[in-house]
């Protein structure tokens, strides 16, 4: 039997009313390997993208979230009992130890945009090439200063976190925080009060979250050994 | 092009923070993930262009108006 699988979580007693998730089927707790999984029968071969598979993938995960902090799948993860066994086995060490290091906490997000129509660099006379590097360098640098400046500005408040620089032209800073559940009060007064201080940025804060950004125990691996 | 953050609301940023978090994060047990959209299927990565930007998703809201 296929098997729709939302999240990963250290044992969870099954919820009194099972969430609702892809294309309405129950969410039910397996416990295979020590853990505790949110898994959904699943009879098709692939998963539409569609904005209520979405949105009922991220309730079913969430649904845990005041219970436990559980390690997010990615959409469209199909798999079956023996399989997931073996996973869990295989892998029960990465995903123990990153269970306990989301233990607790929950994910903030923090996109911050150059707030403002001045041109970026003075670049006139120069031909496209340089002037492309030019402002390459420019964004760059700038992200790294924004950077580093959040990072000081929330740093007693952050457990971990993922900054992508400049991921866009515009986007200049992408960073998931993982913050204490306890702190999540403090970390919004202290984000406000930072915010004052920048007034050509523009801030986008979402959250709480389930630890999405710090689930993927692969990528942990590949970050620790700088491969990329 | 100027771009106006302000034009997106909160709907729309919860919907796009949503669709970055469930489709470009979490914990990938590789091989098992195949995906649809408009009934061609995909493997997940050739989405991460599409969804992981706010100047994208932006221009997407832009054209939906």
């Amino acid at each position: 039997m296929k098997l729709y699988v939302y999240c990963v979580a250290e044992k969870i007693d099954p919820p009194a009313e099972p969430a609702s998730g892809i294309s309405g089927a129950r969410a039910d707790v397996l416990d295979l390997e020590g853990f505790s999984l949110l898994v959904s029968e699943f009879a098709g071969d692939t998963i539409p993208v569609t904005r209520d598979n979405v949105m009922a993938h991220a309730a079913v995960v969430r649904s845990i979230l005041n219970e436990t902090t559980p390690l997010p799948l990615r959409f469209g993860t199909v798999s079956d009992e023996q399989r997931l066994r073996s996973y869990l086995a295989s892998h029960r060490q990465a995903l123990e130890a990153q269970l306990a290091h989301v233990r607790g906490c929950v994910e903030m997000g923090v996109k911050i945009i150059w707030n403002t129509d001045q041109p970026d660099v003075d670049s006139s006379s120069d031909g496209p090439g340089a002037r492309f590097l030019k402002e390459k360098q420019l964004r760059t640098g700038r992200a790294r200063e924004v950077g580093a400046w959040l990072h000081e500005q929330l740093r007693p408040l952050l457990k971990d976190e993922q900054v992508s620089l400049a991921p866009t032209e515009k986007l200049i800073i992408a960073a998931a925080h993982l913050v204490d559940r306890d702190a999540i009060g403090k970390y919004r007064d202290q984000l406000a009060e930072a915010r004052k201080l920048r007034q050509e940025l523009h801030f986008l804060v979402s959250g709480p979250w389930p630890p999405y950004s710090f689930s993927n125990i692969d990528l942990e691996f590949k970050t620790r050994f700088g491969v990329s | 092009m100027s771009f106006d953050i302000e034009q997106l609301d909160q709907a729309d940023l919860s919907l796009l923070e949503t669709l970055d978090h469930v489709l470009n994060r979490g914990l990938v047990i590789a091989g098992e993930i195949t995906i649809s959209v408009a009934d061609i299927d995909l493997v997940f990565l050739g989405l991460n262009v599409l969804l992981s930007s706010v100047e994208t998703a932006h221009e997407v809201l832009r054209k939906r108006e």
